[in-house]
């Protein structure tokens, strides 16, 4: 386990002594702020046209975490659709381009040891990257509470718990995310190759949904189960159920699985 | 201390080394020769567990390289031909984490590190980001990783390659002071540092041994060759 650690270490500080994080970071917050504004917008334009047909009780069904917080941490999906990639290109690809790789693989290191340190770091980075989007629910409370944003007592406060359940699941999105990025890189010497072939596979699991409307049956249930959207949406509205966790686990425990394998095959070849 | 059997690697229909046999007692230095692509960094790939061999055993302290390869690994310090370095981290950031994976306690991290930083002349660069170096401090720097948790056996990959004449002098000195008490092979082009440093020498060829003798010995079987230089050119060329 130390050794994991030591290597975890050392990955968090490559990505934080370079700017690879700060980048990816900078971009990230950057979009979901503009789609925290257009929701936020939305939501103010709604508000008024209800108060101006004179039926309160319509305000009632209005709330801020179903018309900001719910889309914006549903849309961040895309964002790290993109963003992912970036991050887990260099995770084993780099190691073999720069000859480190030798250095790993002649230290008394078990290749589990190389890829569970290689993951926890890059669970680091998807914390990082979940935490600072929950300013955006923290900013929406702050203003909610304080009655700025509309008239006081007619807007209900965030739903907390509906809120973290979503950030759970922008966390386990990333987490899957990286779970198959770190898989592919460990496949390639290439970072360039690692990154674009992350995206591809990354992109068919989040659009496989999008065929399952023309069909029936098992198909589309297979389809919708298999695609990562279906199940970041029962994340963010608040009603996980065990099959959506399951989902995610399951690139959790495979990528890792199978970059471990792809590590020691370096050893027989 | 090191024994190595009938070692063969193929990549597909190329034969990168062939039937290669020797030993290194304790204590010894091994200089290894051959040309460029001989086969000395796949010999000493395979005997750091990095590549596996396709026939033959290598054993280093008893224990085979390839069915035990973290018994091998806690006792071989290694410095590949190109310093594996992680160059966006600092000196010391960047020994710190050898010494840990190489399981170095916490307790004694910081005095091995410093060990190996004097022993390689590295002190005044330790703050420095590794990218920002000359050659000849990366090369130091990879040396002090391999130097690093004291190992019972040193591989070192052309460890001099990069390094100033004063530099290479100092070097050869350090490598004199791990007689006996280091396991050492060492791969170089450069003649001058073989009789200089090595008790033995092992001359490979496309693969293939061509000698593995002391100096004495070599000079004897090759009495009409007047120096090392004349008797690599021999051996060597084909």
């Amino acid at each position: 386990m130390r050794n994991a650690l030591a290597i975890a270490k050392k990955e968090l500080s490559i990505y934080f002594t370079t700017p690879t994080a700060y980048a990816v970071f900078c971009g990230m917050t950057f979009i979901a702020g503009m789609m925290f504004l257009a929701a936020l917008g939305y939501f103010q334009r709604m508000s008024m046209q209800f108060l101006s047909f004179q039926q309160p009780q319509l305000l009632d069904h209005l709330n801020l975490t179903d018309m900001v917080v719910y889309p914006l941490l549903r849309n961040v999906g895309v964002i790290f659709l993109f963003m992912t990639p970036f991050l887990s290109m260099r995770l084993v690809a780099d190691e073999k381009r720069s000859r480190t790789f030798e250095l790993l693989m002649t230290s008394p290191l078990r290749p589990f040891e190389i890829m569970l340190g290689k993951y926890l770091a890059a669970l680091g980075l998807m914390a990082a990257a979940v935490i600072l989007l929950g300013l955006f629910p923290l900013i929406v409370s702050f203003f909610s509470a304080s009655g700025t944003l509309m008239n006081a007592g007619t807007t209900s406060p965030v739903e907390w718990p509906t809120v973290f359940s979503g950030l759970a699941g922008l966390f386990l999105v990333g987490a899957a995310m990286m779970a198959v990025g770190m898989f592919v890189s460990s496949l390639t010497e290439s970072v360039v190759v690692s990154a674009l072939v992350t995206f591809v596979v990354l992109l068919v699991v989040w659009i496989l949904n999008w065929q399952a409307g023309r069909m029936e049956g098992t198909a589309r249930a297979v389809l919708d189960y298999l695609s990562m959207p279906t199940h970041l949406d029962a994340f963010a509205r608040g009603a996980p159920a065990l099959k959506d966790l399951v989902y995610f686990l399951s690139f959790m425990i495979l990528g890792p699985f199978f970059t471990e394998r792809a590590i020691e095959a370096h050893r027989w070849a | 201390m090191i024994e190595v059997r009938n070692l063969t690697k193929r990549y597909r229909d190329l034969a990168a080394i062939q039937d290669v046999s020797f030993d290194v007692k304790k204590g010894e230095i091994l200089g290894f020769l051959g040309r460029n692509g001989a086969g000395k960094t796949t010999t000493m790939r395979i005997l750091t567990g990095f590549l596996p061999a396709t026939s033959g055993t290598a054993k280093v302290a008893g224990f085979d390289v390839f069915e035990r390869p973290l018994e091998v690994k806690r006792r071989v310090g290694y410095l590949p031909e190109q310093p594996p370095l992680y160059l966006d981290m600092t000196a010391y950031g960047y020994l710190k984490f050898v010494a840990a994976i190489k399981g170095i306690p916490k307790a004694k991290l910081k005095g091995e590190i410093e060990r190996v930083a004097n022993l390689t002349a590295i002190g005044s660069v330790m703050d420095r980001v590794l990218a920002n170096l000359s050659k000849g401090f990366r090369q130091r720097v990879g040396l002090a990783q391999a130097l690093l948790g004291d190992p019972e056996v040193l591989i070192l990959d052309e460890p001099t390659v990069g390094l100033d004449p004063i530099q290479v002098r100092e070097f050869r000195d350090l490598v004199k002071t791990f007689a006996g008490k280091h396991t050492v092979i060492l791969s170089t082009h450069i003649l001058s540092e073989i009789t200089a440093t090595c008790q033995r020498v092992l001359i490979i060829r496309d693969g293939k041994v061509v000698a593995c003798d002391d100096l004495a010995g070599l000079a004897q079987k090759h009495q009409e060759q007047k120096s090392l230089e004349e008797i690599f050119v021999k051996l060597a060329e084909n």
